[in-house]
């Protein structure tokens, strides 16, 4: 079945595409202390706002154009003509531990200090945008798979339970749905953000947002996989395995699971942009991840001021494009995805 | 009574006078059919019908350039007055919009930088310095028409001293532990007795706008004083709201905006006998978002506005298309600082404020001083604030000119002379670069902050990364303020906290953050006894400087204990951000302070020929 689902995606071509996008990003996201310069925290007040630095072919090798600052009140930067430095690739830099195995200070590229180089700009503290793009992606795009991991368990256990169990369990599991449905969550969100703020760095704070975000998005996965499961119970092979005397943990996990995983899939991947999406405008409403921490809503809400706009500053808004191309992109990868299980998907017609 | 008839149709959902519903609704009926016939061809706003009533007595020739009547001076302002009650008021929103309508016997002249009479005449201080006579304007009249007389002072502080409505002002009038007394001499006479001699007396007594007997003696009488005007007496009838200040509220509409007329018995007038103030209405929008107030007054839709340093060069842009200027104030008022928690001892629970090892760093005060080497204030003054700030260096901003010290120690960006001091108090750097010290505990704290806006968790973030490089760890955890401010003051459970004092002209204002029984003397408020030697010493000079009358004397005292405050280090200034002002250039005589509201004079301003 699986095997299946990967040939029929790679045969697909809007599919493919997709597929090299998100593994562009996710590859990013785990190398990104090794791709980033510079730590997401490393600012030089010297060079607050400044644009991104031009890179320049001289003597077959690329070079960073330096830039002096004309007016700080403006915060205008000027190319100093003819004043470049070499790019270096493999440069040392900030020491950090490579995917949590050794550790090494090597970057992929970086320049000689004091020089920076700003593929995306710096921010108002001089850090660099493009380095707390890739660490602000680690919170934004893990952010829905731990997310859809919590709701589609959760989902799958309440739910395949009340559908095989029926009677009271479904009954009591079904008003539980009902209930956490029930909950506004956005007020649930401000209230529980509030009152646990106190006990949480901004560090930590990622977890408690994925944590609340996910233990008030099951409820929905529940509901259909209840309904998916009761037409489930009616059929032979679950009837022949019960008489056979199989145990329920067993059927469910074992004839229940898999003709259930092609809707999990699909469900899975179209909900995993409404996790970017809410972590973003969390961040964006001040309900989210906090500095000095970074996720691509925590700069976009950094970059809602006025003098963005009037003072020209784009690449601020950079992570509203990432977060754009990343939804659009799973959107468009569940679509295909749907289309692949669809056919297949004749549950009680054999 | 010929009155503002036919003014703005849109704005008024009632006429002023409420008795008089028949009139009214024909007024508002003429004032629609005036408009629809009209159309829009005459702009947005016809020309108030000014009532004619004579000069008081004692009315102030104001000395600004005589102008002409007419013009809608239109501000925003984030959040709408809760009350137009002066004994309710928390706010400074409520307390701008009562300041409109309501005056105080003296006020403070941001221009000459002194207390100048408002309602008061004069005065005279006697030998002791106990007895202060006051002598009122004659021929003042309420905006409903009645006579002010000393009758209403006395009432006013007969009000607010009593018990059944507890008020912000009885702390401030209480001097030494006995409340000012008050008593009417003769109809325009009051005499005030203090206990003790207390210089700033003149400038606090004019904190209290005086409130009309006639109209709110029946609710202090029925014990309902603090319910009477509401937001809903606003909203119902504005006429009820009566004052001796240079406009009166014509209508307020919750949410929206609150609109202003000229009182027509308002008390000043220009050389040549008109009264003021010139504009016709005083229009104050509500707009919450501050980025939102600012694209409102760059796009000519309101007439004045505070402009962040960051946004100055994009809103200059354009000044000429809609004819304004961004001026420059000079340093904010106000101070910020980041402080550690010096309370010794424990709570009811037998644990103690802050860990005893931690204390000892916190109540060192080389090692405050070494933080405050080891924060590079002016890096952030040009990258977060465009240049457009300074390092702060005394506990009185430098925007009050008057008392503030040039001469106190400063403390300049010198990591290396921060490790320097750090090594001599016995702290160690350990071999990953963290910094220990003498007994190995590794240098941590906490930092709680509140939000507010984007600036704070920049600063802590600055903050966070410099001590990173002294080896220190910084961790920051955010609050709301209300929770903050409960843990600082209240729980006193925390090793170090953010946050600012609004600042005043006078230094009085502050004494309840220097003295060491002070509730806002944050780092170890309320002190049965001072602490530290240095806070004995703090005050003592506040004491002295509120016992003398000679200014000079005062401002070398308050001088001291800036000296005493920087070398200290209690609290570790952050910046002083430099206020800019927007204000369209249709108006005329403006005189911009270097501190506190740009249009204090607004009864003043005109509008100029076009």
């Amino acid at each position: 079945m699986l095997r299946y689902i990967i040939r029929e995606l790679l045969r697909h071509r809007l599919g493919l595409i997709c597929l090299i996008i998100l593994t562009v990003l996710y590859a990013a996201t785990i190398l990104s202390q090794f791709l980033a310069p510079y730590l997401p925290t490393d600012q030089d007040l010297k060079h607050a706002y400044h644009p991104p630095t031009k890179i320049v072919l001289q003597d077959w090798w690329p070079h960073v154009q330096v830039y002096e600052r004309v007016d700080p009140s403006a915060a205008r930067y000027e190319p100093v003509a003819g004043e470049t430095v070499p790019l270096r690739f493999f440069a040392p830099g900030e020491e950090y531990s490579f995917l949590g195995l050794f550790p090494t200070n090597t970057h992929l590229f970086g320049v000689d200090e004091p020089h920076r180089v700003y593929l995306l700009g710096s921010d108002a503290t001089g850090r660099d945008v493009f380095s707390r793009l890739l660490y602000g992606a680690q919170v934004s795009l893990s952010i829905g798979f731990i997310g859809i991991l919590v709701t589609m368990s959760l989902g799958f256990a309440v739910g395949s339970a009340a559908g095989y169990f029926g009677r009271y369990v479904d009954f009591l599991a079904m008003r539980l749905v009902e209930f956490v449905i029930a909950i506004p969550s956005l007020y649930l969100l401000i209230a529980l953000r509030g009152a646990l703020a106190e006990y949480f760095d901004p560090e930590q704070m990622y977890l408690l947002i994925v944590l609340i975000l996910s233990l008030i998005g099951w409820a929905g996965a529940a509901r259909i996989i209840r309904g998916m499961a009761l037409s489930l119970r009616e059929r032979p092979f679950v009837l022949a395995a019960e008489v056979m005397g199989q145990k329920s943990g067993r059927i469910l996990m074992r004839h229940f699971l898999p003709n259930l995983a092609s809707y999990l899939l699909v469900a899975a991947t179209l909900s995993i942009p409404v996790y970017i999406l809410a972590e973003a405008s969390l961040s964006f409403l001040g309900l989210g991840i906090q500095e000095p921490g970074t996720s691509w809503g925590l700069m976009l809400k950094q970059a809602q001021e006025l003098k963005v706009f009037t003072l020209g500053l784009w690449w601020l808004l950079t992570p509203g494009a990432a977060i754009f191309v990343t939804v659009i992109t799973f959107n468009m990868l569940g679509d295909v995805l749907r289309d692949i299980v669809d056919p297949r998907h004749q549950m009680g017609e054999d | 009574m010929s009155q503002s008839g036919s003014a703005i149709t849109g704005w008024d959902r009632l006429g002023r006078r409420g008795p008089f519903w028949g009139r009214v609704v024909a007024r508002m009926a003429a004032a629609l059919l005036v408009a629809a016939l009209l159309g829009c061809s005459s702009g947005d706003v016809s020309r108030l019908e000014r009532e004619k009533y004579p000069i008081p007595r004692d009315a102030e020739v104001s000395q600004a350039e005589p102008g002409r009547y007419g013009g809608v001076f239109v501000r925003a302002a984030s959040q709408q007055p809760k009350t137009f009650n002066p004994l309710v008021a928390q706010d400074a929103y409520s307390s701008q919009a009562i300041g409109q309508f309501l005056n105080g016997l003296t006020t403070y002249h941001p221009i000459k930088q002194k207390v100048v009479p408002e309602l008061a005449r004069s005065w005279n201080i006697s030998e002791d310095k106990k007895t202060i006579t006051m002598r009122l304007r004659r021929g003042v009249r309420w905006s409903d028409g009645e006579p002010f007389t000393a009758e209403d002072v006395v009432f006013t502080f007969q009000a607010l001293f009593d018990e059944r409505y507890p008020n912000r002002y009885q702390g401030q009038y209480t001097i030494a532990g006995e409340p000012i007394g008050v008593e009417q001499v003769d109809e325009h006479t009051v005499r005030f007795t203090t206990s003790k001699p207390y210089s700033p007396f003149l400038y606090v007594i004019g904190f209290i706008g005086i409130l009309p007997k006639h109209i709110l003696y029946d609710a202090y009488q029925s014990g309902d004083l603090l319910q009477a005007w509401s937001v809903r007496t606003a909203l119902r009838r504005p006429e009820r709201l009566v004052g001796t200040g240079p406009f009166r509220v014509r209508s307020f509409q919750p949410g929206q905006r609150i609109v202003f007329e000229p009182n027509p018995h308002y008390w000043r007038v220009d050389r040549e006998d008109k009264r003021l103030p010139y504009i016709d209405y005083l229009i104050t929008r509500y707009v919450q978002d501050a980025n939102t107030q600012t694209v409102l007054f760059a796009s000519g839709q309101t007439d004045i506005a505070s402009i962040s340093p960051g946004d100055v060069v994009g809103v200059r842009e354009n000044a000429d298309l809609h004819g304004y200027t961004v001026h420059k104030r000079g340093p904010a008022s106000g101070i910020h600082f980041i402080w550690f928690n010096q309370k010794p001892g424990t709570n009811d629970k037998g644990e103690s404020y802050v860990a005893p090892h931690k204390l000892d760093w916190f109540t060192n005060k080389r090692f405050r001083q070494a933080l405050m080497y080891g924060f590079n204030r002016q890096g952030l003054a040009e990258s977060l604030y465009f240049g457009r700030a300074s390092p702060l260096h005394s506990i009185i901003s430098p925007a009050n000119e008057r008392w503030y010290n040039p001469e106190v120690p400063k403390y300049h960006y010198d990591p290396e002379r921060a490790m320097e001091i750090l090594r001599s108090e016995g702290f160690q750097r350990d071999e990953q670069g963290r910094l220990r010290d003498s007994e190995g505990n590794r240098v941590t704290f906490r930092v709680y902050a509140s939000e507010g806006d984007e600036t704070v968790p920049r600063i802590l973030s600055a903050f966070r990364e410099n001590m990173t490089r002294l080896g220190i760890r910084v961790r920051i955890r955010y609050l709301d303020f209300g929770t903050l401010v409960a843990r600082v003051s209240r729980h006193h459970k925390y090793e170090a906290a953010m946050m600012g004092f609004t600042g005043g002209p006078d230094p009085s204002g502050g004494r309840s953050i220097y003295l060491s029984s002070g509730r806002l003397h944050v780092w170890n408020p309320e002190q049965k006894e001072p602490h530290a030697e240095w806070e004995a010493r703090v005050d003592q000079l506040v004491r002295a400087s509120e016992r003398t009358f000679d200014p000079e004397e005062r401002v070398e005292y308050v001088h001291r204990m800036q000296a005493i405050f920087s070398e200290q280090v209690p609290l570790l200034y952050l910046l002083t951000p430099h206020e800019y002002t927007g204000l369209k250039d249709k108006w005329r005589n403006v005189r911009i302070p270097s501190m506190g509201s740009a249009i204090w004079n607004i009864d003043e301003l005109y509008l100029r020929a076009e």
